[in-house]
């Protein structure tokens, strides 16, 4: 069986005419199938650019990644990567049913690849079935991200991409998220790779959490949360491991 | 201080209020001050030229508004293609767009005369100002419309391998219609100007040559109603427009 990615130093920036800018470099990584990494770092560190590459929304500067034993553009292309944007990126003119029905409406010849019934089903999982025929407007912050969520699952994918999702909500929101998220995780199995700027957040979800470091961009560490938890990825916030889990990474963050 | 909240029925009321108080005013006041009826008719003598002189105007509001509909349909119509074209051709929009922008200086009024020494005295070149007309303004902002979704709902369509095709029918035409429509309802009036203008300089069919003539003839009331009828007839292509806008961009009015 594949790994769900897996980089060797991997070296990431942008490209355009007038110069090349390294954002992150030496990304040696091994993501299992099915697991749940956090990735953490300040601004400016490069985690939503990796996210990118791992999309195949953006090409790496050098170096060398696979995405479930292909090149990122075949994985895309296979709709094996869903992806969750800070911004939920719902359509406006698009009901709820319709947003999350998005990857059906597009991608030609693929429309079959969702089953009948599953964003029925997803919807339920979200507890947004009773929004199906609202638009985006009429629903709140949580709301949103929870179509949002639901729409990239759609294709079922191994591998799903959150870009700090949860950013922009309350806390209170945050927190009911995080714990549906792992429960969304559970019966999926699916890979999740999820960027935070809260440390407890990624600590939280994270059975391993990578460190980002900034200014040069790079690994700081990946801490693996795996022994504080039990095996399907549940912990007290207040556990003695998790809170010295916390202090080491937020030290860690403010030598960077 | 917030002002005083106004009673709902009060404020569809008050319009009307405001348009008959300033009708009564022109109707009794005028005349007291002395004002000579072939300067300033008063309403009660416009509406009577109506109901007398209805056969004359009607057969002169009909090419006009013919003139008024094909400009506006073939205008826009040729604004949104172009419109297409600038946004998926780069050297297109080099080249050409700052030709445009310059032709759009050149006042209607100067390029009337040209178009009707090429096109003769017919209809066709009553249609072709009111296409000119309302061409500028629609291209503009139908460029700006094709362009205005977010990076984020592009990265969105590429995560989901949406073809070019997809994109622009999901996507940019969607996110383009509010500004589409909000040239569209300033089309609505000026199409209406354009076929005007033409009959002016060069007719003695429509409610443009009967302005003139009924003018220079001190056919005082016979011209209020030409006016009265041109500008209802460009509320009415208003309206039509709005009406469209309801149903094709209703997501875009903030409430639902």
């Amino acid at each position: 069986m594949h790994a769900a990615i897996k980089t060797s130093s991997l070296e990431l920036g942008y490209r355009n005419d007038a110069e090349t800018v390294s954002v992150l470099g030496g990304v040696n990584l091994t993501v299992a199938a099915g697991e749940f990494l956090s990735i953490i770092g300040p601004s400016g560190c490069g985690k939503s650019t990796l996210l990118r590459v791992v999309a195949d929304l953006l090409d790496p500067l050098s170096g060398d990644i696979q995405i479930l034993g292909k090149s990122p553009s075949a994985a895309r292309r296979e709709r094996e990567v869903g992806f969750v944007f800070q911004d939920p990126t719902l359509l406006p003119w698009r009901t709820v049913k319709a947003n999350i029905e998005l990857p059906c409406a597009i991608g030609g010849r693929r429309t079959a690849d969702a089953p009948r019934g599953r964003s029925a089903e997803l919807s339920k999982m979200l507890g947004i079935d009773d929004l199906g025929n609202r638009y985006p407007r009429q629903l709140s912050g949580g709301q949103r991200q929870r179509v949002a969520i639901a729409r990239a699952l759609l294709t079922e994918p191994k591998l799903l991409l959150m870009d700090e999702p949860f950013g922009a909500l309350d806390e209170i929101t945050r927190d009911r998220l995080n714990d549906e998220l792992l429960r969304i995780w559970r019966r999926t199995g699916t890979t999740v790779l999820f960027i935070t700027h809260s440390i407890m957040e990624a600590v939280y979800l994270g059975q391993r959490v990578m460190v980002l470091g900034s200014r040069p961009g790079r690994v700081l560490s990946i801490k693996d949360l795996r022994d504080a938890k039990t095996p399907d990825n549940r912990c007290r916030r207040e556990d003695p491991a998790i809170i010295s889990a916390m202090t080491e990474m937020r030290s860690m963050l403010e030598v960077a | 201080m917030l002002s005083a909240r106004i009673p709902n029925a009060l404020r569809i009321l008050l319009p009307f209020l405001g348009a008959a108080s300033i009708i009564l005013a022109w109707q009794f006041l005028l005349p007291l001050a002395g004002v000579p009826p072939y300067i300033a008719p008063t309403p009660t003598r416009i509406a009577s030229a109506f109901a007398n002189q209805w056969p004359l105007l009607l057969d002169n509001l009909w090419p006009t508004m013919a003139e008024s509909l094909a400009g506006f349909l073939f205008g826009n119509l040729a604004a949104v293609i172009l419109a297409v074209a600038f946004v998926y051709s780069r050297t297109l929009n080099s080249a050409y767009f700052p030709v445009v922008l310059f032709f759009n200086t050149i006042p209607i009024l100067a390029l009337s005369p040209i178009i009707i020494l090429i096109f003769g005295l017919g209809m066709l070149p009553k249609i072709v100002i009111a296409s000119v007309i309302c061409f500028f303004p629609t291209l503009v902002n139908m460029v700006r419309g094709l362009n205005s979704a977010a990076a984020s709902e592009h990265e969105l369509f590429r995560v989901l391998s949406a073809t070019p095709w997809e994109t622009f029918w999901r996507l940019r035409l969607p996110r383009s219609m509010p500004m589409l429509f909000s040239s569209l309802r300033i089309a609505s009036a000026t199409a209406v100007i354009g076929a005007i203008v033409g009959e002016w300089i060069g007719s003695d069919k429509g409610l443009g040559a009967l302005i003139i003539q009924a003018t220079f003839n001190y056919q005082t009331e016979r011209l209020y109603a030409a006016i009265v009828l041109s500008s209802s007839m460009a509320i009415i292509l208003f309206l039509m427009v709005v009406f469209v806008e309801r149903r094709v961009a209703a997501w875009s009015y903030e409430h639902p």
